[in-house]
């Protein structure tokens, strides 16, 4: 009785299942009469950089007129997450943002990319330099199209440091320690922290270990995960002796990056903070949250200053290249479009749209912002450019590093114990 | 029908008793009219299977699959691409126990299972108690009171955290009144964030309790009241008598969702604090600590043991809370009392 019971709803069970799985079938990218469909996924949720996604993939349709895009804009913070469920759980988007660094490494470790050496046009290969490629290269072979150069440094506001009796930016850290006093003076935060987002807090401590490591030692470090030279040590007792003097915005902990006018982005854009510390994307940002949603018309960049006695060379930069990939599964017209937004008139209306820097170098001729300027000059003049650290690492020990980062900044941990948790994230991956 | 124990111990008639006295509220307790007649086998065993088999299909592909699921990948150091092959038997578990990121995540959670149960069981029992009264504007209040609950995690955590911020308008009224040494970071400074949190939860929250015991107070038949008027108890003594001692059962299934939800908690911590700072802030949770360890580190094998952890002690509080809290009013239904058991059937 009991067990033909059980056999009955083990019966009923194994039905649903068979249904459940039928149910499950993947989404296709192409079909049958010659149409092609594909999903962009991008991270920009601004007016113009929305706009910029649209009207491209309009230009592009209206040229091939088989091929439609369906463009969704994700939240910077939500990209990473998502986009590993999307491509483990095998419904990728065609096109995506790619950071570069170790997480292209594991997708293509996984062969979730789709390999374009070959289908880089050679207009486009013209027009962009090879060393951008070479952030999108792993094991010899082009798996993204970078589409801006985004290198880091200080954006501030040229009239907040003028009230606050600033003529040069700093050039030293001792110069930058003065300054802030001067700001201080003045009532406005000198520096405006996004906290919540952890990684802008840490590219403060990236920035200190690109002044005190050499670059070798770095290298070495991003394939050994073990940060056992002394200068990461240093570069944490830096910025742990920079923070003492409180430069950053009260109550930065909960300070997000980019969302809102409280964001860090939006305290500079609002006057409220005089710099931050950032990647090249930032004018675009604060344009965004600044009262009119203009650029703001008195941003300036200067590098990030040196630290006397460091290994690193002076003038070393560190930045990403922004790319676009596309997946594994996608249609072959996936690489024609990323051809076509690494083109000119594309990447002209990219640097209008997001007030940064395109990779394209005839595009970036038409770049008139000062700040921008000394954005690309800086990066041209750099001995030594390195990626973002996070990225550099890896996802794993990125990420333990970005939250130990956060920790001592918060008075909950010394320079000693940021580098054990940087050391004890390699047990749990 | 299993409440002769609880009728000697409180010298009062069980509530589902009384309601069939009284005739109001038809709490079905005794079998209702003959048993129906056996059907032939076949017929019956379809019928459970068609009742039966969507509720347990869903039951098992979403509940029991998965934990069976995230057990296995916990034995496994795996970055989520691929199939998992690098089998490390009981490592990722040594390091959770070990990681004092998780002891302090546990810890939390323990102070916000108490802290809801202290701060929002009294408040709840004293607004229930007024609600229960006739008065203007009964209905207004209870609206208010329940408002919270009904609003969406997301809302809520993004209103408290522009709130609260630095800059925010609770620390903008205070200045402006003259308060200035009552600013603090509400968010943010370690010390206090954790109590930021629990004022939330309990703002948020104690509207569901108050429902519930609204609803478990109206159980009560109003002669229990006349009756001991008549005697001379005073107001306090009638609550303190009657009303609170009936509430009982409510009460404890109330704590016992409290517990599960405190145990689990994450939206709040999540919206309020983000996907990194919640550890820094103090107001981490097992659940904050998966995700932060898991998914945002890639670690998706360490962070399915995680899960497998949160699991096994929300299982264990619950089982015990069943076994020993519980029992007495759930009895028969998920205890299995033998005495009634062997009755019904």
């Amino acid at each position: 009785m009991k067990g033909t019971k059980l056999l009955t709803g083990a019966a009923v069970v194994m039905a649903g299942a068979l249904a459940l799985t039928g149910c499950s079938g993947g989404s296709d990218s192409s079909s049958s009469n010659g149409k092609v469909s594909m999903t962009l996924w991008q991270n920009s949720t601004t007016g113009p950089g929305q706009e910029f996604w649209k009207n491209a993939v309009a230009a592009f349709e209206k040229a091939n007129p088989n091929v439609s895009i369906k463009v969704q804009s994700i939240q910077n913070e939500d990209l990473d997450g998502k986009l590993q469920t999307a491509l483990n759980s095998g419904d990728a988007p065609d096109i995506f943002l790619q950071r570069g660094g170790g997480k292209m490494a594991a997708m293509v470790n996984a062969g979730q990319l789709m390999d374009i050496t070959g289908k880089v046009s050679s207009e486009t290969k013209k027009n962009i330099s090879e060393g951008s490629f070479k952030a999108e290269t792993y094991q010899d072979k082009v798996w993204a199209m970078p589409i801006a150069v985004l290198p880091g440094g200080l954006f501030y506001s040229q009239d907040l440091f003028k009230a606050a009796g600033i003529t040069d930016a700093p050039k030293t850290i001792d110069d930058l320690n003065s300054d802030v006093t001067k700001l201080k003076a003045t009532g406005v935060s000198p520096i405006a922290l996004g906290a919540k987002d952890a990684w802008p807090a840490a590219h403060w401590f990236y920035w200190f270990a690109l002044r005190e490591c050499a670059g070798s030692t770095m290298e070495k470090t991003a394939d050994s995960k073990s940060f056992s030279d002394g200068c990461w040590l240093k570069a944490a007792e830096d910025l742990q002796k920079f923070s003492e003097t409180k430069p950053f915005n009260d109550g930065f902990l909960t300070t997000s990056a980019q969302q809102g006018a409280g964001s860090s982005a939006g305290l500079v854009a609002n006057h409220q903070a005089a710099m931050e510390l950032m990647g090249a994307w930032d004018p675009g940002v604060i344009a965004s949250l600044t009262p009119d949603q203009k650029p703001l018309p008195d941003l300036g960049f200067y590098p990030f200053p040196e630290v006397s006695g460091g290994k690193g060379e002076p003038g070393s930069i560190m930045g990403g290249v922004d790319g676009y990939s596309c997946s594994v599964k996608a249609p072959k017209e996936c690489a024609d479009f990323l051809n076509f937004i690494a083109g000119t008139d594309q990447q002209e209306a990219y640097y209008k749209a997001f007030n940064a820097p395109p990779v394209n170098a005839e595009a970036q001729k038409v770049v008139t912002e000062p700040y921008l300027k000394d954005v690309l000059k800086a990066y041209n003049a750099a001995p030594y450019v390195s990626q973002w650290l996070d990225t550099v690492l890896g996802q794993n020990v990125g990420n333990a590093l970005n939250v130990a980062v956060v920790d001592m900044l918060a008075g909950k941990s010394d320079p000693k114990q940021l580098i054990q948790a940087a050391n004890d994230a390699a047990k749990k991956g | 029908m299993s409440n002769t124990r609880e009728n000697t111990s409180t010298g009062i008639l069980p509530t589902s008793e009384l309601a069939q006295h009284g005739g109001s509220g038809a709490v079905a307790s005794l079998p209702s009219g003959p048993r129906r007649r056996r059907r032939t086998g076949w017929a019956m065993r379809l019928e459970i299977a068609l009742l039966a088999g969507p509720a347990a299909l869903v039951f098992i592909a979403f509940v029991i699959f998965p934990v069976v699921i995230a057990a296995y990948y916990g034995f496994f150091r795996w970055q989520g691409y691929g199939p998992a092959t690098d089998f490390i038997g009981l490592q990722n578990y040594i390091t959770i126990l070990e990681d004092s990121a998780f002891q302090q995540a546990l810890w939390h959670n323990f102070l916000i299972v108490i802290g809801s149960l202290v701060l929002q069981g009294p408040v709840a029992i004293l607004l229930a108690l007024l609600l229960n009264r006739k008065m203007r504007g009964q209905s207004l209040i209870r609206v208010l009171i329940f408002v919270p609950y009904v609003i969406a995690e997301v809302v809520v955590g993004t209103g408290w955290s522009l709130m609260l911020a630095t800059n925010g308008a609770l620390n903008g009224m205070l200045k402006n009144l003259g308060l200035d040494f009552l600013v603090h970071d509400w968010l943010s400074d370690p010390n206090i964030a954790i109590w930021t949190l629990l004022a939330i939860l309990t703002w948020k929250y104690v509207g569901f309790a108050v429902i519930l015991f609204l609803a478990g107070l109206q159980g009560i038949p109003e002669e229990l009241y006349e009756a001991a008027a008549l005697d001379g108890a005073s107001y306090w003594q009638i609550q303190r008598r009657i009303a609170l001692p009936l509430l009982g059962p409510t009460l404890r299934i109330w704590a016992f969702l409290s517990i599960i939800g405190a145990l689990q908690l994450f939206d709040l911590v999540y919206i309020i604090w983000g996907q990194y700072v919640a550890s820094t802030a103090g107001t981490s949770t097992m659940a904050t600590y998966m995700v932060a360890n898991g998914r945002n580190a890639g670690n998706f094998g360490y962070g399915n043991a995680v899960a497998v952890v949160i699991f096994l002690i929300s299982l264990i509080v619950a089982l015990f809370y069943q076994r020993f809290v519980l029992r007495r009013d759930t009895a028969g239904a998920i205890t299995g009392d033998r005495r009634t058991g062997r009755k019904n059937r």
